[in-house]
């Protein structure tokens, strides 16, 4: 019996509702509310905001909701809800010198001014299953004196930056030249990339970059594939107000606090003719408690700084088109999925070449064998 | 209209659409360039015809009757989905009628009808850039294109020649535009690139992730890649469409049990329908038809 | 100069579908060089300006694009403020960097002192629309290349004999090169980089 392809309307509305019940899983279990997802799996929500570029823990919670837990597809739904967003201005430069830090951390030096604050972290645990979680018992909650430090810290005094204390005696390089004013970054939202990419363009791709392959790729450029590996000057978290200028007012109001997690890298730099010897510096910053991703996009923006330093560029984590044409996890995630999408025509054409290209291979052996026959 | 849905008129907000008709109007001055736009994020993954689709809603408004096709099928999964959303947020006419459509977007196919004047073909583009395989590096393929550096590709096809006796790309075969641009014609059957020369429609090409529009303009030249003594060829079957007898149009072929049994019909459903409409018939027209995927 | 509300007027009715029409008329001209549209989304046009021009420019502009005028029409408070409330495009001084260049007939710039694009970004030349004071089908220019089947036939009035044959020059820099529209009234053609202009005859092209 002939198999006509049709009823692709049908299919496609079936297989919806299919996914619909499959989402929902057993209904026998209470249904999972958005807020619990935001105030239960948070570092989910913070990976979906970064690479969906918006900052919003509701939106983040109901696309992770919605996607069955696929941070990929969930990033997708945030990332096509915010083309959409008006914009209403553009913020001021945000101050992460006045975070009201909750954890801060250096490597570089034992103590500093505003210290080592350990804050929330899994680093330290054992990585053993807790099998109180698994028996619905209550978690443990910290003791009143952790959460009395914490706020204590967060009201405190903001602190300096660890490589500003380098800086002072200017082993480190400066991130631009006294004097020179704020230049608005492009928007690669807007606009394409175009090759070589300026810093600030090359941060914005990071920054809503695929955590797993920048990790991946900080990795590699550690394990010698680019020549890092550096020191973590400073890792802080904490919450930064949002500043705008109205139009009408003329001045800075504050329309809001994000939580943000920075990472600044100590990198070694030999020096060249006109500078001496010198630390240079990479940058990381991502929205929510997110300190993998800010470390790793700090390892790879280093890591392409390579030609600006006037570096050999010898490895992929060092090459700008490599890595910023493939950082993004919608795209990435779309083209190798479209795979699944009928190539049937493609493939026929192919089918025809290779059978052409073998008949006409068996037709030459024959007459080879022929003429050798004759011979 | 049914626009109700909370979006703008086919869903892109008017300045992404002032800025994707400029590029579009760039790209139909300079044919078979690839213009650079600030490509949004669509809500259909990257690869799944977001850039044909930035150009469709770019291109269309109330008047217009859209065709969708995959394949050269109007019921392909990915057809039915793109031509819903623009049924959904722009509220305009669909049609599976190649002859009635004033736009058609389209996915490895050029149907078989000849378009006409008037008619715009909107072609989904994976990678736009010709080289792309020859040379990764965009600095250096735009720098391939200003000089009209076209060698590497000559040599590309000239090793097929030498190992298979014959140009061995099937589809998404390379093409000189207006005797100045080298431009990816999209995945189509190499079957499909005669037809883009001297069309009356007006072509445009759209590739979202890779964030490039191109444009063909009607009437304009279009030359698929040769050598002087193995010339441009397309496929050709020995078999005609099982359906409506047509031993001219691309044929997909179908296995039809288990033992590997084959038939072919026409990939271009419409005009297949349309020649059963005329009496034509294959040799396989009083088979009875199933339908697959209404599970 | 800033805006000034008692120049404004109203500007498409139903935006969304007039700049999609507008657009697609545009398109039509372009990729059919020389085929002469009708374009007829508005009411009225800035005092100084053609409807052809005014819709163009509410269709195409926006605050993504810089606009250069010829001094007339940058002198012209009624345009300046109707360009700047609707379309919000920045206006330069410089028609070097102008995207798009608005002119009269008689205020062309030289061609040559516009963008061209590169090499590498041909696509990033001046798009310029000239206000001419008639557009018709009749034999003066012949035109061919792409978007023409055989030859078309297009005679635009006004144009300075150095203009002329600056632009029939230009031809041979392709791919770099201006793209121009032109505008009368309602009327609406374009002329792409593409198209190679035959003047009938020597004597006709003075006229």
């Amino acid at each position: 019996m002939y198999v006509a392809v049709k009823g692709g309307e049908k299919a496609i509305d079936n297989a919806h509702a299919l996914m619909r019940t499959q989402r929902r899983g057993d209904s026998a279990i209470a249904e999972l509310s958005v807020d619990q997802i935001r105030q239960q799996l948070p570092l989910a929500v913070d990976r979906v905001m970064n690479e969906g570029s918006v900052y919003d823990p509701e939106l983040a919670a109901l696309a992770l909701k919605q996607a069955s837990g696929d941070a990929v597809e969930a990033i997708f739904l945030l990332r096509a809800y915010r083309t959409t967003l008006p914009r209403f201005g553009y913020s001021e430069p945000l101050d992460t010198e006045q975070m009201q830090i909750e954890r801060r951390i250096s490597g570089t030096f034992k103590d500093m001014p505003g210290g080592q604050i350990l804050g929330s972290t899994y680093d330290y645990t054992h990585r053993l299953l807790d099998f109180s979680l698994l028996a619905a018992g209550e978690a443990e909650v910290a003791p009143e004196e952790a959460n009395a430090l914490s706020e204590a810290l967060a009201a405190g005094n903001s602190c300096p930056r660890v490589l500003e204390l380098l800086n002072k005696e200017g082993l480190i390089e400066q991130s631009r030249e006294a004097g020179t004013p704020d230049e608005v970054p492009r928007d690669l939202t807007r606009e394409p990339v175009n090759y070589p990419a300026e810093r600030a363009v090359r941060l914005q791709n990071l920054i809503r970059g695929d955590e797993g392959f920048l990790l991946s790729l900080s990795y590699a450029s550690m394990r010698g594939y680019g020549d890092s590996h550096p020191f973590s000057g400073e890792m802080r978290t904490g919450r930064v107000s949002v500043e705008l200028v109205p139009e009408e007012l003329g001045f800075p109001i504050e329309v809001g606090e994000v939580l943000l997690t920075e990472s600044e890298m100590v990198n070694q730099f030999h020096g060249s003719k006109e500078l001496p010897p010198q630390f240079t510096r990479g940058y990381g910053i991502a929205f929510g408690r997110a300190e993998r991703k800010a470390m790793s996009v700090a390892l790879v923006e280093r890591a392409l700084r390579a030609e600006e330093l006037g570096e050999e560029v010898l490895y992929p984590t060092q090459d700008q088109e490599f890595v910023l044409s493939h950082t993004d996890c919608v795209s990435a995630n779309g083209f190798v999925s479209h795979l699944k999408l009928p190539h049937y025509v493609d493939f026929q054409s192919e089918l025809e070449m290779i059978r052409r290209l073998r008949k006409e291979q068996v037709q030459r052996t024959e007459s080879t064998t022929k003429e050798e026959a004759d011979a | 209209m049914s626009t109700a849905t909370g979006y703008n008129f086919a869903y892109l907000d008017e300045q992404s659409k002032r800025m994707i008709r400029r590029a579009i109007l760039k790209g139909v001055a300079i044919p078979g360039y690839q213009v650079p736009f600030g490509g949004r994020e669509m809500p259909l993954p990257h690869g799944w015809g977001t850039g044909g689709m930035q150009v469709t809603a770019s291109v269309i408004g109330e008047a217009d009757k859209l065709k969708v096709i995959d394949q050269g099928a109007d019921d392909t999964t990915n057809a039915v989905s793109i031509r819903r959303f623009f049924a959904h947020t722009a509220g305009v006419e669909t049609t599976e009628q190649t002859a009635e459509a004033t736009l058609i977007q389209t996915r490895h196919r050029i149907p078989e009808r000849p378009l006409q004047a008037d008619q715009i073909l909107i072609y989904q583009v994976p990678i736009p850039e010709p080289l792309r395989f020859i040379e990764p590096r965009e600095s250096e393929t735009r720098k391939m294109h200003a000089l009209s550096e076209y060698g590497a590709m000559q040599v590309k096809l000239y090793e097929d020649v030498a190992r298979f006796g014959h140009i061995a790309t099937s589809y998404d075969y390379p093409v000189m535009v207006n005797n100045r641009y080298m431009m990816d014609p999209s995945p189509i059957p190499k079957f499909d690139n005669p037809k883009m020369s001297m069309m009356p429609a007006l072509q445009l090409f759209g590739a979202g992730f890779e964030k490039r529009i191109y444009a063909v303009p009607p009437f304009t030249q279009v030359e698929s890649l040769d050598f002087d003594d193995h010339p441009f060829e397309v496929q050709s079957w020995d078999e005609a469409c099982a359906i409506c007898g047509s031993d001219h149009s691309f044929l997909d072929e179908v296995i039809t049990d288990d033992n590997g049994s084959k038939m072919f019909v026409c990939s271009d459903t419409d005009y297949c329908r349309e020649r059963v409409e005329q009496g034509f018939v294959g040799t396989a027209a009083d088979l009875p038809i199933a339908e697959v995927g209404t599970n | 100069m800033a805006v000034s509300s008692h120049e404004l007027i109203a500007g498409f009715t139903d935006p969304v579908q007039a700049s999609q029409q507008v657009f697609r008329a545009a398109l039509k001209v372009m990729s059919e060089p020389g085929t002469l549209v009708d374009v007829d989304y508005v009411e009225e046009a800035p005092k100084g300006l053609d409807q052809s021009t005014w819709q163009l420019t509410l269709s195409l502009l926006d605050p993504d694009t810089r606009v250069w005028l010829s001094p007339t029409l940058a002198a012209n408070d009624a345009v300046i403020s109707n360009l700047r409330f609707h379309c919000q495009c920045p206006l330069v001084e410089n028609h070097g960097e102008a995207d798009f260049a608005i002119a009269l007939h008689s205020e062309l710039p030289l061609l040559a002192e516009l963008n061209w694009g590169s090499a590498e970004y041909p696509d990033r030349s001046t798009t310029l629309m000239v206000q001419v004071p008639a557009l018709s089908a009749e034999p003066f220019w012949t035109l061919s290349g792409p978007g023409i089947e055989h030859t078309r036939s297009l005679r635009i009035a006004g144009l300075p004999d150095a203009f002329r044959a600056e632009l029939i020059k230009s031809r041979q820099r392709f791919p770099l090169g201006i793209d121009t529209f032109w505008c009368c009234g309602n009327q609406l053609t374009a002329l792409p980089r593409t198209t190679a202009i035959e003047p009938l005859n020597t004597a006709q092209e003075a006229c």
